[in-house]
């Protein structure tokens, strides 16, 4: 039996309380996300993408249901465990970049290394070629201040992904960007599935990232309805019921 | 090593932790500075003491201070150079005199009388040997450098001592008061001008001297027997020194003042510290959720802020430290009692450094906003 490496979720429920009001944000979530692909999770605002992102990626527990990641049940690991689940498998991206304006963009990618305890040169020399790789090679002494929105978010990816992880979760991670720079990261993003293997979830309503996803995955008040393959969007394999 | 995040921040961002950094800087200065002054000034009271060569005392049962010594009868030389251990014993008197200038008005001086050998040891740090010498005449005194202006005197100069004239023929040296003024005198020109020490052979001290210095602590032990113990008491000079300071400390309530000055300071300077640390985690709750997010334990994430704690606290130990040198330098140059012994500094230190670090506990709360779900939202 070969070991399961893709990321499945079942019957996933999650509601939140905000001043005595709750609201239902997943109501039965099932899905299961492949390696090698770039799958794309889309819909109106609150629909509840982000918490579905945040669900999968083991930074907050479902209600109810199950998330099983690289065959290891997310939801019955303790704060402790996730956190070491996620420091080996996961890479995040975020919209807003997130980067420390202290450090250059060097060791911005290197002190996710130093996190994952690898030694200090090796660590240097992998944040150096993970840079050349997102194309900031000569620009990698420069801090985010002296960087573009767009260079911002090719050092997030290079920090995402210094430590190999198996699965990448990218929030909204072109919404902030123009268009030249909105098609580097979304290329990105699909080299990285595509040559490494790796999960790479995103949740964006950017057009220009659902039409390079490999699978596009919609929602509406806390459901799925539709998820379709291929760049044309014609093999839709489910809609809501 | 590893990316240094801590310092890196402290250094781009040192705008935003200098209020810090400044708080626990003057946080050190104030501590230090008022506890030099305070131990300075009451150690005025022991300069007796700490201005002489003795390695023993020997004076009045149970005194406090040096400065309220009593008389004790002369035989106690003689029980004394029994020991062998022993190498020679020499009286040290106190009094207390009215001076009266050319100005007019009287000052409250201390007489202290001493015995005025080349080798002598009372007050032997604060006086040149040919200081001593010219105090063989009848009638000389020496008075401090630095209270040549407030006796209104020069050297060469003429006063009156409880209405007898006495002539200033030279300076001492580091022997300012705080309370009044020290007149030092040969034993015979104190008995002359104190009638209260004329009468008797008493004297206040005997100053010894021992073989071997190391031997301070056994000799004293000797004489320390309960028969002896009713007609003298024997002290190393660091003890009597040491229960000089303590008693004004505690006794003029001056300490006291010193303990609620210092509370004041290492609240503000906690507050302020806090704040600032608290700032600077929140302005980089983003980065510290992404860390989270990434898998980077909340321990790690707090040794952060604990760290950049540290520095703020060694930074601002350094300003403040540099500044109390400088209060030390004005002192000195002032002839103000300034006593920046390493026991204050360190003190201080410990306490500010405390402060840095409590500061950083306390904005560890803010880092419980670093929800990397929070992220999502």
């Amino acid at each position: 039996m070969t070991a399961d490496v893709s990321l499945r979720a079942w019957g996933l429920e999650k509601s939140y309380v905000v001043q005595s009001i709750r609201t239902q944000a997943l109501s039965g979530v099932s899905l299961a996300l492949h390696p090698g692909e770039l799958s794309l999770i889309s819909g109106p605002s609150g629909c509840g993408k982000s918490t579905l992102l945040s669900l999968l990626s083991g930074l907050s527990r479902p209600d109810r249901g199950e998330v099983r990641a690289l065959g290891t049940d997310l939801c019955a690991l303790d704060d402790a465990a996730r956190d070491a689940f996620r420091l080996v498998h996961c890479g995040f991206v975020f919209q807003g970049f997130n980067l420390f304006p202290a450090l250059d963009a060097l060791e911005q990618v290197q002190l996710v290394l130093d996190y994952c305890g690898i030694p200090h040169d090796v660590g240097r020399r992998a944040a150096a070629r993970v840079l050349d790789m997102v194309g900031l090679g000569p620009r990698q002494h420069l801090r985010p201040a002296e960087l573009s929105g767009g260079e911002k978010q090719r050092v997030a990816i290079a920090r995402a992904i210094v430590k190999r992880p198996r699965l990448l979760f990218a929030d909204e991670p072109t919404s902030a960007l123009d268009s030249v720079n909105g098609a580097i990261v979304t290329d990105l993003l699909r080299e990285i599935a595509h040559r490494s293997g790796t999960i790479v979830v995103c949740v964006s309503h950017d057009p220009r990232l659902i039409a390079r996803a490999d699978r596009v995955i919609e929602m509406e008040d806390g459901r799925l309805c539709r998820d379709s393959r291929g760049a044309s969007r014609s093999g839709a394999t489910e809609t809501c019921p | 090593m590893a990316v240094a995040l801590a310092r890196k921040t402290l250094v781009h961002e040192w705008r935003r932790f200098l209020p810090a950094v400044m708080s626990v800087g003057f946080s050190g200065v104030l501590i230090i500075v008022q506890g030099a002054l305070l131990l300075g000034i009451v150690g005025t009271n022991a300069l007796p003491v700490t201005q002489s060569r003795a390695d023993l005392w020997v004076g009045f049962p149970g005194t406090q201070s040096a400065d309220l010594g009593r008389s004790i009868d002369a035989g106690a030389a003689a029980e004394l150079l029994v020991d062998p251990r022993i190498l020679r014993v020499e009286p040290l008197l106190l009094g207390s005199g009215d001076w009266r200038g050319p100005r007019g008005g009287g000052v409250s001086v201390t007489l202290i009388g001493i015995d005025t050998r080349p080798d002598g040891l009372g007050l032997a740090e604060a006086m040149p040997r040919s200081g001593r010498a010219l105090l063989t005449e009848p009638a000389t005194v020496l008075v401090d450098a630095a209270d040549l202006d407030k006796l209104g005197t020069a050297i060469g100069g003429a006063a009156e001592i409880n209405g007898q004239r006495v002539r200033v023929v030279g300076t001492t040296d580091g022997m300012r008061a705080m309370g009044g003024v020290n007149v030092v005198a040969s034993l015979a020109t104190v008995r002359a001008l104190d009638r209260s020490l004329a009468a008797a052979g008493d004297v206040t001290y005997y100053l010894a001297a021992l073989r071997s210095p190391g031997a301070a602590r056994a000799v004293k032990a000797r004489f320390s027997q309960s028969e002896t113990r009713k007609r003298f008491e024997v002290w190393t000079a660091e003890d009597l020194a040491g229960r000089s300071v303590r008693y004004w400390l505690l006794e003029s309530g001056a300490g006291v003042g010193f303990i609620f000055a210092t509370i004041v300071a290492l609240l503000v300077g906690t507050l302020i510290t806090s704040q600032t640390l608290t700032a600077a985690v929140a302005a980089s709750t983003p980065q510290y959720a992404t860390l989270r997010a990434i898998g980077v334990p909340f321990p790690k994430l707090r040794r952060i802020v604990v760290e950049q704690a540290a520095w703020v606290g060694a930074v601002g130990l350094a300003l403040g430290l540099a500044g109390s040198l400088l209060a030390a330098a004005l002192a000195y140059l002032n002839g103000i009692p300034f006593a920046l012994g390493p026991g204050i500094m360190a003190l201080s230190g410990g306490l500010v450094l405390s402060v840095a670090l409590l500061a950083g506990v306390l904005a560890l709360r803010r880092l419980r906003h670093a929800d990397p779900a929070a992220l999502l939202r």
